[in-house]
């Protein structure tokens, strides 16, 4: 390179430098104002904010079991966050991946119970059921979607209540997924456990850090998506059809098959993210399963602002707020106030990004006659 | 005679160095239908937004009944009693038709009251609406009406529209004026009607302005005006003259500079000539020029006769892989004399790349874009569309560029019926499009200059299903240094250029991806000169190299100066066509404004 592109990029540096400075203070406020908030909350509820406070960090960073704990909570909503990325690169709005993770782990638990062979096959034909399942789920949006115009972001949101149906009515019925009785007991409405074949490994025992195996398909399917979106000419369609679907059009860009395919991709990472809650701690099929993992996993995306390798870190801080309130749920503070704090501390850490993204929608807005 | 109802006195309007409305006077008298009449551009729409108070002017009057007013704002040009129906309705889809007319009047919301006088204005001029259906249920002509009942609801003593029928069916327009016609004589009422169509303004109104770049150029009285002359007023240009200047275009085309010799900004050069006052003709050209002049002259009319749909009068060779050298030593030959017949090599034998054929398309909403539009374009032809703007010229861009689906018709490339409305069929087929609005379908401004510069040909810069870096790279330096793009960092957002220099992305790309057939839609709008003239010269070396050129404008200067037939748009159809040595400005106003001519 000459060094006039060089002058030119040190030109600019000033004010990106100016605006990374600017982001991280809007942080340090927000996180600031939140974590007064909960102290005044716990407070006056009567417990100790510091106690509770001390507890969250025990839960989530403090020794190799928390931290291990906090791994595992940030590997589902990795998944999910990533593929939430690559829909809305494309355009499209998936909101429903917590009836995707859902449905994918349904998949998951049925092929987990009812497949014969060796236990890694098993294993792999687990989770890919989970992502097929996430992605058929998905395909029924994108289906209304190209076929009837129903809107993207209602077809998905809906269909999280459908699949909660159709999980409670495939566990409380003997012929599909509920557990197997056993004499003097009751039935609860839940699979029988996957078997042991077909469970996530766990990796690691010193001193008591130890993750699950899933945290590496996570790190995998990131790392791809991410390159791919960045250097593929798939990646290159997706971005171009969420940044002007006409000039796509035109270009040759399939709205059907790109942004149907991101939709379905994104819905087989909720899937996957399913299979992986499914076999690497739940082992059974439950309704409430996803616990949320659908919800948080689109915040992480949002706070990274549709970039796949930083959802990664946020990924791992929300991780950390799950299993700090787990923590925290164990010490004796009311699940509500967990709530309420990690609530806090979530809103804490969208608000930034939420506030960038509508100032320069407001920029763009207005400077768009130019 | 009484006060006139409005009055505008030396009305004057600059927007930075052009001047939109240069000392116009209108007066309208009450009780009339006076027409409004001009092309795009020329001010009509200004003067109406001062009347409406959206604009203030920077020096004359206007006066209301006799006395001189100020109209600040729209609520003040309420208060005056002038009132306009939109071009674009203002109506909120979801509401019903009452609910949209009184919408902003303000006071209490009485319902039955307001139904009831609804009714009553529409019982009074016969404007047949409902006032609790929906407006999203509406036809086009129906949301009009109701645009119309909600002005004349507020009792206006000036009614003003903008180009009316430009969404109605002809039964619609004469429904309308049937209602105008009431308006202004049975309730003494003033109406402007604003159009470009010579048969509306001969119908439908008492008196008419014509205006030309911004200044009123001729008033009548309707009953027994010349048509014609109205036209030539509205489009401005001596017809003998223009026609002399179109032939020497035509000439100039063919004597055409090899891609090697510095290239004359052609398009300045032809309307220098074609504009030098005092030159009566072809004949008074130099004498080799002259000579030749009129033979393409009549070789295109011979060809005319023969009935011939669509005979261009530049000779060209018919195979587009032919040296460009070739094209300059035949505008040799032919300029030794037009005995030598060039043989083979006219443009109206050779192939047809671009055909379409009784093309109807409808808008989502119902609203017809392509009423049986037929075209054809041969290799090395430059076919200009003219015509004023919302005639289907966006229509039948979007439809070379997969944007939108035909009801019925075909379009065909290189003689192969391309699918219609499928993404990028249009582009694989080697149609290349430069669109009117670029932003819209033309670039991606997130993406990088460098990434634009491909878009669906991502392909040539890729392998194994992955983007090069140094290929994309590569591909965008020579591409910048061809077309003189001027960009400081080619992995900078498209968005930081200039817009002449993202239509020059635009062309550069499109033409890098070997067309058979070039769209180019407005392509010089909004440019600076120099960026204009850099891309007629493109177009014109696009025709050069063999590809078939469609060129949309509603620049008849544009037009006249780089086609080489011309075909007029009008209501989603081609009214009529002809070789640019017979571009008769008279005739293409007249089919412009809708008259068989």
């Amino acid at each position: 390179m000459t060094s006039p592109p060089l002058g030119a990029a040190r030109a600019t540096s000033t004010p990106r430098a100016a605006a990374r400075l600017r982001a991280v203070l809007t942080y340090a406020a927000s996180l600031t104002v939140a974590l007064a908030l909960a102290t005044a909350v716990v407070t006056l509820s009567g417990h100790s904010a510091a106690d509770t406070l001390l507890a969250l960090y025990q839960g989530s960073l403090e020794g190799g079991a928390s931290l291990g704990q906090t791994v595992d909570e940030a590997v589902p909503l990795l998944l999910v966050a990533v593929g939430a990325v690559v829909c809305t690169r494309a355009g499209l709005f998936n909101i429903g991946q917590e009836g995707q993770v859902l449905i994918g782990a349904t998949a998951g638990a049925a092929i987990a119970l009812s497949a014969p062979g060796p236990g890694p096959l098993v294993l792999a034909l687990t989770l890919a059921g989970s992502a097929l399942g996430g992605a058929l789920w998905a395909g029924v949006a994108a289906v209304l979607h190209y076929r009837r115009g129903v809107d993207v972001v209602i077809g998905t949101l809906l269909l999280v209540f459908v699949a909660g149906q159709v999980v409670s009515y495939a566990v409380n019925r003997d012929f599909l997924l509920q557990e197997s009785a056993v004499p003097g007991q009751i039935l609860a409405p839940q699979s029988d456990p996957v078997p042991e074949a077909a469970r996530l490994p766990r990796l690691g025992e010193y001193p008591d850090f130890n993750v699950g195996g899933g945290v590496f398909l996570a790190l995998a399917v990131t790392l791809l998506l991410a390159f791919l979106l960045r250097h593929g000419t798939w990646g290159f369609k997706v971005r171009m059809l969420g940044l002007n679907p006409v000039a796509a059009r035109r270009a040759g860009v399939s709205a059907g098959w790109i942004g149907g395919g991101a939709l379905l991709l994104s819905g087989a990472c909720a899937g996957l993210a399913g299979g992986v809650v499914l076999t690497g701690g739940v082992y059974r099929l439950q309704p409430g399963l996803a616990d949320n993992v659908g919800w948080e996993g689109l915040l992480v995306a949002l706070v990274a602002r549709n970039r796949p390798l930083l959802a990664v870190p946020v990924a791992l801080f929300f991780g950390a707020l799950r299993a700090g309130g787990g923590f925290l749920a164990s010490t004796g503070v009311p699940r509500y106030l967990v709530s309420v704090v990690t609530a806090l501390l979530v809103l804490a850490a969208v608000f930034p990004a939420a506030y960038a993204e509508l100032r320069a929608r407001r920029r763009r807005g207005s400077g768009g006659g130019a | 005679m009484r006060v006139p109802a409005v009055e505008m006195v030396g009305v004057t309007k600059r927007f930075g160095s052009v001047v939109a409305c240069d000392r116009v006077s209108l007066s309208v008298r009450e009780g009339e239908i006076h027409g409004l009449l001009g092309q795009n551009g020329a001010g009509k729409t200004t003067l109406m937004k001062i009347l409406l108070g959206l604009v203030r002017p920077d020096a004359g009057r206007v006066l209301v009944r006799g006395h001189e007013v100020e109209i600040r704002d729209p609520r003040t040009a309420a208060d005056l009693g002038i009132a306009m129906v939109q071009q674009h309705f203002s109506l909120v889809p979801a509401m019903r038709v009452w609910e949209n007319v009184v919408l902003g009047a303000g006071g209490r919301l009485d319902r039955s009251a307001a139904r009831g006088r609804i009714q009553e204005v529409a019982r009074r001029y016969g404007l047949a609406v409902d006032p609790d259906a929906r407006v999203e249920d509406l036809t086009t002509g129906e949301r009009q009406r109701v645009e119309i009942v909600k002005c004349l609801w507020r009792d206006p003593a000036l009614l003003i529209l903008d180009e009316p029928t430009s969404v109605l069916t002809p039964a619609e327009s004469r429904e309308l004026f049937s209602v105008l016609r009431r308006v202004a004589s049975h309730e003494r009422r003033s109406v402007i009607l604003i159009s470009h169509k010579l048969d509306e303004i001969r119908h439908a109104t008492d008196r008419v302005t014509v205006m030309r770049s911004g200044r009123v150029v001729a008033r009548r009285a309707t009953p027994g005006m010349d048509v014609a002359d109205l036209a030539r007023e509205m489009i401005g240009r001596e017809p003998g003259t223009r026609a002399a200047a179109a032939a020497v275009g035509a000439m100039d085309a063919v004597v055409s500079p090899s891609p090697g010799e510095p290239e004359r900004p052609g398009r300045t050069a032809d309307a220098d000539r074609g504009m030098e006052p005092g030159r009566p003709g072809p004949a008074a050209e130099p004498d080799h020029t002259g000579v030749f002049d009129r033979a393409a002259t009549d070789r295109a009319e011979d060809l005319g006769r023969a009935g011939e749909p669509g005979p261009a009068t530049r000779p060209r060779p018919a195979e587009p892989e032919e040296e460009p050298g070739d094209t300059l030593e035949f505008g040799r030959v032919a300029d030794s004399g037009p005995a030598g017949d060039p043989g083979p090599a006219a443009v109206d034998e050779a192939e047809v790349l671009l055909r379409v054929r009784d093309a109807y398309a409808t808008a989502p909403d119902g609203r017809p874009l392509l009423r049986g539009l037929s075209l054809h374009v041969r290799a090395g032809e430059i076919l200009g569309i003219a015509g004023v703007e919302g005639n289907g010229q966006a229509a039948l861009a979007d439809l070379l560029s997969s944007l939108i689906e035909l009801d019925a018709g075909v379009v065909e490339v290189c003689g192969r019926p391309v699918p219609t409305g499928r993404a990028g069929a249009m582009h694989r087929a080697g149609v290349g499009v430069v669109p009117e609005d670029r932003h819209r379908s033309g670039c991606v401004l997130d993406m990088s200059v460098a990434e634009n510069l491909v878009l669906a040909d991502v392909g040539r810069v890729a392998a194994g299903g992955l983007v090069r870096p140094r290929r994309l790279r590569e591909h965008a330096a020579r591409l910048i240094e061809e077309f003189e793009i001027v960009v400081t960092d080619p992995d900078a957002p498209l968005r930081r250029l200039s817009g002449g220099n993202q239509q020059k992305v635009v062309l550069a790309r499109e033409l890098s991806a070997n067309p058979r057939v070039l769209v180019a839609a407005q392509p010089s709008r909004g440019l600076d000169v120099a960026a204009a003239e850099y891309v007629a010269e493109r177009i014109r070396r696009a025709a050069r190299d063999g590809i078939a050129v469609l060129l949309i404008s509603s620049d008849l200067e544009e037009i006249l100066a780089l086609a080489h037939r011309v075909a007029v748009i009008h209501r989603g159809a081609i009214a009529g066509e002809m070789p640019r040595a017979e571009a008769d400005v008279a005739r293409l106003a007249l089919l412009m404004g809708g008259r068989a001519a």
